[in-house]
């Protein structure tokens, strides 16, 4: 090559360099929108305001779904049952464990399906409302009613999301992450439940003396120790005010940086200094994590309410799953909740926006929340009478807590992807010792500061 | 002779410990294959509590029905072998005309149409992710094998580039003397291409094929984006998404059993082609 | 060919143009509208500031390039993208290298079984492999722990993946182990090209093996071996982002991003796609650069034979 490769170097950069001022060129022609069909949601809004008149639901209607924990049962039944109600609709279900990124291309597009559940990897209904892909729903929800002539929202469990006074999403799953404690093992050593930072430091000094790890966590996927352990922390420390969570939601400037923040980092690194992490957490992925919970290598783990289904068939004979909602308050404080959801929501460029209206005020029912305890085991969003269904116990003791007036659930707030991701990898540095606790506060900031 | 037969127990000694260590390789390369095989017949509790290489202590053949009745590795592997098999053939049509006149032909521009294909080889494959999607939708080819096969054949994978660069340095080791020749036969330059250069360079086509062929097989990214359909799944695909599915379930027998099952195929094929596969491999490479 | 020359009339001057042309631009166009179309479409992202989701965009200049510069996880994942090529190249060289002569020169008469052996990870889906050593280092199931256990009193419990100096290291076997087969063939085929004279007159003179290797072999072999490092460098570059992506995200906290899976990380799932876009032309940019660097320092005579 040589000399040759040189000139032919010296020449192909020339060629790039006109390539891309042409690019420039074309590009500034081009408008910077990508294909895209014609707003349609306006008169929709109107039509929806007098429902008294059924509008005729048929033609293609498509949803979306990830599956993940909660398997696809439950869809398959209620879609089934909607079929059979509308049985013009030609319903297409998009549907699978990598659902998101298969997907995206096509709300790119804007050729989205006509619903969306926004749960799992790779989606985030923040990005999605920032994006303009959800339909606004404001003042159609407030006003909404189920088949069975029930207002839908006065039915939830947790209300719909609010984005600067819209709504766009409604939560359909809802659940609490919190400490996951192996109840039979406890009882064997007769080790307490924890009931605050102290007793849980006490208990979990009792375990490690006794050969056991005291906790693990997923270090592949850090949100779990930032949902079980961290955010509760956050709140207990703030005079268990949650408006915290809902600050560093908003990227506020000094929402990292703050007492409680810092209160809760140094009784993480007071936990992470007595060795009390099982050191195989880290690069571990949930259900590694998870299977050596269920083989009491481990006494605890952060998790969220789904565990108990997730693991079901995995769960060694005698094995009892006990929850605590938080560890991070002090002596006499109260439990802290908080609270996940996924949501499901309306395209704006939905094809068959109808179809799709009729179809959540089909799913939010109590029958529906039913057998979606028994299938799932986990709770969906609306309000129903579920000690006599097959929910599992930790749901529905953990229902108890949330109706306790022993705990504080704090609101449904999601971090933007970018917060997020530095918070999982600043959490992780900092169990692992490679930061401080300076350095973590100094990291969120930054990033919340890009934020905003 | 005499030479040689003086080191010769030195030469043995020598030969025992290159082949200790080409044995010990030998067990690397298979060793966590074999562990596949074990792993894929046995159940969770085995997995978490036994050491991993014990053997299955009940042979759970069930694993591969419930992975198969699952996945529809039948359907991966006609798909990849379609797109593969199509994505060569065009991609090497391409590439060997082109690598001929490259190797061949002096007129302006052919050093700067040279280095533009070896350097579009650096083009990093996601970078043309999201165009390609929309050029594909334009095209109405999106979510269509035949669409990957033409992203694979021509697009920023890389393959047709590769070709090229490969084909011209390979056509430039052939001797002119029988173009010459043919040429003062009366020849047309198309007579000389179809029916002299290209049996001539079978060897070079058959090794850069190879080489492509396998990154076409394993690519990854392109796939899952651009086809959406499970029943249009390539295999690596398939089984990044049965290994994302397995993991909601800790299935990690059956989890195996579907690794297994994308290997064996492949295993066969090499068996029975290795000849050809490695063979051609070092033939090509001999010249190019 | 001067005489072939002065024999074309105006006729065969075109036909011969119409059949460069013929033979060039079937190629050149599906080229174009394949590679270099979305090429240009990437650079053009790279000026704007899109989330990949929404159907507008907004131009933003070189903000961008500046943010490239300014994000302190870019040197992470550069720094890890030329330990991972410095770390390849040289294992999977000498490997390879070791291998091939060892299977050639020896005359051993299992040259075909261990030539079929070793090439075998390079069929295998790289998915797969990545699956499967993520269970090899799996640190309560995994192979790796158990076996060291046997010679410990202790069983070892090392975190492989998950620890941050060990992280990196760890991604190095898959990758050596799935590329080394390919290469040893390259290799072989250019020692089975040397004339086997060469060997003689070097053993005549006295030359022991060694002596012949770096003496004979290795000059002769030396356009197949920067050929070799220089796919490396590229596939590196390009492709170590599926091996991140199945073994560890990227993780502990960054310890394990390389570019490729940057670009991945931010235009997908932190949903700045033109951000994304700009990594992209950096990973080119390094390429370019690095594949120059190589074919300079490498430069030797080419030796003809």
């Amino acid at each position: 090559m040589g000399k040759k490769f040189k000139k032919r170097a010296a020449w192909g950069m020339v060629f790039f360099i006109v390539l891309l001022a042409l690019s420039g060129c074309s590009g500034a022609k081009e408008t910077n929108t990508p294909p895209s069909t014609k707003p349609t949601d306006t008169p929709k809004v109107e039509e929806s305001e007098k429902p008294a008149e059924e509008p005729k639901i048929s033609g293609d209607f498509e949803i979306q779904y990830f599956v993940g924990g909660y398997g696809d049962a439950w869809w398959k039944e209620v879609i089934g049952e909607f079929q059979e109600k509308y049985p013009d609709l030609k319903i297409k279900q998009s549907a699978g464990s990598q659902i998101n990124e298969q997907m995206k291309p096509r709300w790119i597009q804007g050729n989205p399906p006509d619903v969306v559940y926004i749960d799992g990897a790779g989606s985030n209904e923040t990005q999605m409302v920032q994006d303009d892909q959800l339909m606004e729903i404001t003042d159609w929800v407030k006003q909404a009613n189920n088949v069975d002539g029930e207002n839908l929202v006065s039915n939830l469990i947790a209300a719909p999301q609010d984005f600067g006074g819209k709504n766009y999403t409604i939560p359909l799953v809802f659940g609490s992450w919190g400490t996951f404690y192996d109840a039979s093992l406890f009882e064997d050593k007769g080790w307490t439940v924890p009931q605050d930072w102290e007793s849980f430091m006490a208990t979990s000094e009792q375990i490690k003396a006794s050969g056991i790890n005291p906790y693990i966590h997923t270090g592949k996927y850090p949100y779990y120790i930032v949902g079980g352990l961290l955010n509760s922390g956050f709140v207990a420390e703030n005079g268990d005010n949650p408006q915290i969570l809902k600050d560093q939601e908003a990227a506020k400037e000094g929402s990292f940086n703050n007492d409680a923040v810092k209160k809760t980092l140094s009784k993480l690194v007071d936990m992470r200094d007595k060795g009390y992490f099982d050191n195989a957490s880290y690069g571990m992925n949930h259900t590694d994590s998870q299977m050596l919970f269920l083989q009491h290598k481990d006494a605890m783990i952060p998790n969220g309410l789904w565990l108990e289904n997730e693991m079901s068939k995995d769960v060694p004979a005698g094995f009892k799953f006990g929850f605590i909602p938080s560890v991070m308050q002090n002596a006499g404080g109260k439990f802290i909740a908080i609270p996940y959801t996924s949501n499901i929501a309306i395209a704006k460029k939905a094809k068959n926006p109808d179809a799709a209206k009729a179809f959540i005020e089909f799913i939010f029912t109590k029958q529906a929340a039913v057998r979606w305890a028994e299938i799932t085991g986990a709770l969906m969003n609306v309000k129903a009478d579920l000690e006599s269904s097959g929910a599992s116990n930790v749901v529905k003791k953990a229902m108890n807590y949330f109706n306790g007036s022993d705990t504080i659930v704090a609101p449904v707030f999601k971090l933007n992807a970018d917060l997020e991701q530095a918070q999982n990898d600043a959490t992780i540095a900092l169990l692992q010792k490679t930061i401080t606790p300076d350095e973590w506060i100094d990291r969120m900031e930054k990033a919340a500061a890009k934020a905003r | 002779m005499n030479v040689l037969s003086t080191k010769k127990p030195l030469l043995y000694l020598s030969k025992s410990i290159v082949r200790l260590i080409l044995l010990l390789w030998t067990i690397i390369v298979i060793y966590p294959v074999l562990w596949t095989f074990l792993t894929s017949l046995k159940d969770n509790q085995q997995v978490m509590l036994g050491k991993p290489w014990d053997l299955p202590t009940l042979f759970r053949f069930g694993n591969y029905a419930d992975v198969w009745s699952r996945a529809h590795f039948g359907d991966y592997f006609f798909n990849s072998i379609m797109v593969t098999v199509g994505s060569i053939a065009v991609s090497m049509i391409l590439a060997a005309t082109t690598a001929y006149i490259l190797a061949r032909y002096t007129f302006r521009g052919r050093g700067i149409l040279y280095f533009i294909y070896v350097a579009s080889m650096m083009i990093p494959t996601t970078l043309g992710l999201i165009p390609l999607f929309f050029l594909l939708s334009d095209l109405h080819l999106s979510n269509s094998l035949f669409g990957l096969m033409l992203v694979y054949s021509v697009g920023t994978i890389g393959i047709l580039p590769f070709a090229i660069f490969f084909l011209v340095g390979f056509y430039k080791t052939l001797p002119r003397e029988l173009e010459e020749a043919a040429t003062i036969d009366g020849s047309s330059n198309y007579g000389i291409f179809f029916r002299i250069m290209l049996p001539l360079s079978k060897p070079g086509l058959v090794t850069v094929g190879i080489m492509n062929a396998l990154t076409v097989w394993n690519e990854y990214i392109m796939a899952t984006v651009l086809i959406n359909d499970p029943e249009k799944y390539t295999v690596p695909v398939g089984i990044a998404i049965m290994q994302a599915e397995m993991q909601y379930r800790t299935e990690w027998g059956p989890l195996f059993a579907g690794l297994a099952i994308s290997m064996i195929p492949v295993i066969l094929m090499y068996v029975l082609y290795q000849r050809q596969i490695t063979g051609g491999l070092t033939a090509g490479a001999l010249k190019g | 060919m001067i005489s072939i020359k002065k024999k074309m009339s105006m006729t065969s001057v075109w036909s011969r143009r119409l059949f460069i042309l013929s033979f060039l631009l079937p190629t050149l166009a599906l080229f174009a509208l394949f590679t270099i179309y979305p090429l240009i479409r990437g650079l053009y992202l790279s000026f704007f500031d899109w989330s990949g989701g929404s159907e507008t965009m907004n131009f933003i200049g070189v903000n961008n390039y500046k943010e490239l510069f300014s994000d302190s996880i870019i040197p992470t994942a550069i720094k890890n993208d030329y330990f991972l090529i410095f770390w390849k190249v040289i294992l999977i060289m000498l490997l390879a290298t070791f291998f091939a002569v060892a299977l050639t020169r020896l005359r051993l008469k299992e040259y075909g079984f261990y030539r079929i052996i070793f090439f075998f990870p390079n069929i295998i889906s790289v998915v797969v492999i990545g699956v499967l050593w993520s269970f090899i280092y799996n640190p309560s199931l995994g192979f790796l722990n158990a076996f060291l256990s046997l010679f410990t009193k202790n069983p070892i419990e090392i975190n492989w993946l998950g620890s941050p100096n060990l992280a990196i290291w760890s991604l190095l076997p898959p990758s050596v182990w799935a590329g080394i087969g390919f290469y040893m063939l390259l290799i072989i085929a250019s020692i089975l090209g040397i004339p086997n004279s060469l060997y003689e007159a070097a053993s005549i003179d006295g030359a022991n093996e060694w002596k012949q290797f770096t003496g004979v072999t290795l000059p002769l072999i030396w356009e197949q071996f920067k050929t070799s490092i220089i796919h490396i460098v590229i596939t590196t570059l390009n492709g170590s982002f599926i091996i991140v992506k199945l073994m560890t995200d990227g993780g502990p906290d960054n310890q394990t991003q390389v570019l490729g899976y940057y670009l991945y990380q931010m235009g997908f799932k932190q949903y700045h796609l033109s951000y994304g876009a700009t990594i992209g032309v950096l990973i080119l940019v390094l390429s370019l650069i690095t594949t120059l660097l190589i074919n300079r320092i490498l430069h030797r005579d080419t030796i003809e034979m």
